[in-house]
């Protein structure tokens, strides 16, 4: 029984981190019904600022400053810096195409993931950056529960990814700006005789979900230590099947999509074979898509015709 | 709208034509950047003893570290033969990302670059199963520093050589180290999806099946970075934990979440684990195909050039910084033979080396097949301190 809740553990955890990613999939895609291929990129950043964070305070090994004050500088700044690349992609490559036909701007989001990657491997070089996270959070803190362990990061990732779900969904559905970005994501044309400012609705719907990528990229780093440039392809990927599975477009929906497949891939791991996780896992998503082809708690669009 | 499967379909296959647009794109232009360098260094002539040598490594994408490595080890055996052979070669770079189809993309441009002679390269087993014939076909010699498998070295491809043993040796040497002083009763083996891994993976499993030993064969692909639910699974009975990977900060983070778990395995680790900088987990065993140079006294020089210019550095660059000065030596033999150095030429004076001593710590000479002749590995223990520490063989 330990066995089954310390996976259960992993599996969350991990798919905490897929949550994060794809919710600024589903954001983006919500309102401007664009999959923004280079959102897997932004992870690959914020991964790169919170190790460049460490390096800047004195290295893992001598952490210059109180070790929660340094993760909290990691994780601001990363969603800071991280969140005004995605403004400033929305503004310089999106906006642009916002008329143009959809395949222009998928396109422009693959040369973007591309531009990323390479411009991370030309300035931070090919070697692998390390975040030693051990170093400066022991491996024994945290809770042992029998032979279950959950260490302080692992609980940190928990309860920072379910703080920031909670916190957006009560944007989305509570604030002045939530209101707007949903009526920008059910009719932007109609938003926009409403009144509503459209463009700083997309912008702080690409802020927003970069700087949750910002994040969960310093959580990858503290969690899996290993940083380089084409982290961002697997986490995108991850994460656009999250938002998928869960119904794309919607909060909720990748919020579960990231822990359905977190949970999943440790559970086909740790009972079956590490051989056939991505085989049945994404068989079982293909099962998923069949039944329900808007995703878990997607909604089914009619069309008029 | 969106919810359309077709357009849905649409929308992905030109995403991944998009996608193989931009790759294809990037490649030739790196590619062609480095051939014109290569253009300019003019016809060769005997006297000066001029002519290009291909390097063929995973310059960019998942093992960028080690190809940037074996890049960096070939500039400086070029640098240094040069120097002391007063040739001109010049390194045209060609970058594989380990992926056979791009190896075959920056072969076809090498082959029908005529100033290029002979090519250091491919990193991968993959990449030479992709372009021996294509090599073959040009006559053009290229000896790896790092491809392993077997199948390379039947005959099918009279123009490879590798500075490296191969699997046969690596896997049954490892395996036997692992059953006879490890002694586990049952041990997980890891493979990350890769030739490599898998090759030696299936040299080993039968020594210890044959053992007695309980194996859990897992599998995890190179991209993954999260080992939480796989070291779950290490049950205490499993005293060892066999990484035949390539990324040493994978295994890292491997070891870390033994830790985290508060589980005891040893890890057992090949070539690309050789990382003193990055793979430090106490009490692992890595076992490799080059020598830690730095313990080798004659290759002070060497060492000290390559960390000075390039910092640290592993096991991957020296055997290319072999393959390369044994192509600089035929090209410097043929040019003092009176010749202009030519791919047919080369090829036949690569055949001849015999090499009593090289960085390596031991003799290169080929066999009929292109195989190093008395190759053999090394085998490392971590020290608490992570230090690297030669066991003797």
């Amino acid at each position: 029984m330990s066995f089954f809740f310390q996976e259960l553990v992993n599996g969350i955890t991990t798919g905490a981190l897929y949550s994060l990613v794809a919710l600024g999939f589903s954001m983006v895609y919500g309102v401007l019904k664009l999959l923004n291929f280079a959102h897997g990129d932004l992870y690959m950043v914020g991964a790169y600022i919170g190790f460049f964070i460490i390096q800047f305070f004195g290295g893992a090994a001598h952490v210059g400053i109180p070790v929660p004050l340094l993760l909290a500088i990691m994780f601001v700044v990363a969603a800071g810096l991280v969140g005004g690349l995605g403004v400033a992609m929305e503004r310089f490559a999106y906006r642009p195409l916002r008329d143009a036909p959809r395949i222009a701007p998928l396109i422009t989001a693959i040369g973007i993931s591309f531009f990323l990657e390479s411009a991370a491997l030309l300035l931070f070089g090919a070697q692998y950056r390390v975040y030693n996270t051990a170093e400066f959070i022991s491996l024994s803190s945290g809770i042992r529960i029998g032979s279950v362990t959950i260490d302080s990061v692992q609980i940190m990732v928990l309860v920072l990814g379910l703080l920031l779900m909670t916190g957006l969904q009560l944007l989305v559905n509570r604030t002045k700006l939530g209101k707007q970005t949903r009526a920008v994501a059910a009719d932007r044309e109609a938003a926009e005789m409403l009144g509503i400012n459209v463009n700083f609705v997309i912008t702080a719907t690409f802020f927003l979900g970069s700087a949750l990528a910002g994040i969960a990229g310093v959580m990858g780093g503290l969690l899996f230590n290993t940083v380089t440039s084409t982290i961002g392809f697997i986490a995108g990927l991850k994460a656009f099947t999250a938002a998928v599975v869960g119904g794309i477009g919607s909060i909720p929906g990748a919020m579960l999509g990231g822990l359905v497949i977190g949970v999943a891939e440790s559970f086909v791991t740790g009972y079956i074979s590490s051989t056939y996780t991505n085989l049945i896992v994404f068989g079982l998503l293909i099962v998923v898509m069949l039944v329900r082809p808007s995703g878990l708690l997607g909604q089914v669009q009619l069309q008029k015709v | 709208m969106e919810a359309h499967p077709v357009k849905g379909r649409l929308i992905l296959v030109a995403a991944a034509l998009g996608s193989l647009a931009v790759a294809g794109c990037s490649s030739s232009s790196s590619s062609s950047t480095s051939s014109s360098s290569a253009s300019a260094s003019g016809s060769a002539s005997t006297k000066s003893c001029v002519a290009s040598v291909g390097f063929e490594g995973p310059i960019t994408g998942p093992v960028a570290p080690l190809g940037t490595e074996q890049l960096h080890f070939a500039e400086l055996a070029v640098a240094m033969d040069n120097a002391a052979n007063n040739t001109k070669i010049t390194l045209v770079q060609g970058d594989t990302q380990l992926n056979p189809a791009m190896a075959v993309t920056v072969t076809q441009q090498f082959t029908s670059n005529s100033n290029i002679v002979a090519v250091a390269g491919p990193a991968g087993s993959q990449e030479v199963e992709a372009v021996g014939g294509l090599m073959d076909r040009a006559g053009m010699a290229f000896i790896s520093g790092s491809a392993t498998a077997v199948a390379l070295t039947t005959g099918k491809y009279p123009t490879f050589f590798r500075v490296v043993s191969k699997d046969s040796v690596q896997g049954p040497q490892d395996a036997n180290y692992i059953v006879n002083t490890l002694k586990p009763k049952a041990l997980m083996i890891v493979d990350d999806q890769e030739a490599y891994s898998t090759g030696l993976v299936s040299a080993m499993l039968p020594i210890f099946q044959a053992a007695g030993i309980k194996v859990d064969h897992e599998s995890v692909s190179q991209k993954v970075t999260d080992f939480s639910s796989l070291v779950a699974k290490v049950t205490p009975a499993e005293s060892v934990v066999v990484l035949p990977w390539q990324i040493a900060a994978n295994a890292q983070q491997f070891g870390r979440d033994l830790a985290q778990e508060h589980k005891t395995a040893v890890i057992f680790g090949t070539d690309g684990l050789f990382s003193p900088g990055t793979f430090t987990i106490s009490g692992s065993y890595v076992s490799s195909f080059g020598p830690d140079i730095t313990a080798i006294p004659a290759d002070a020089a060497i060492a000290q050039a390559a960390q000075a210019k390039y910092g640290s550095f592993g096991t991957f660059g020296p055997p290319v910084f072999a393959a390369t000065h044994v192509i600089d030596e035929a090209i410097a033999s043929v040019c003092k033979a009176g010749q202009t150095p030519s791919r047919s030429n080369v090829l036949a004076a690569i055949k001849q080396t015999n090499e009593p001593a090289s960085i390596l710590g031991q003799p290169i000479a080929f066999d009929s097949n292109g195989d190093l002749v008395n190759g053999k590995f090394f085998l490392f223990k971590i020290s608490p301190a992570g230090k690297y520490q030669l066991i003797p063989s």
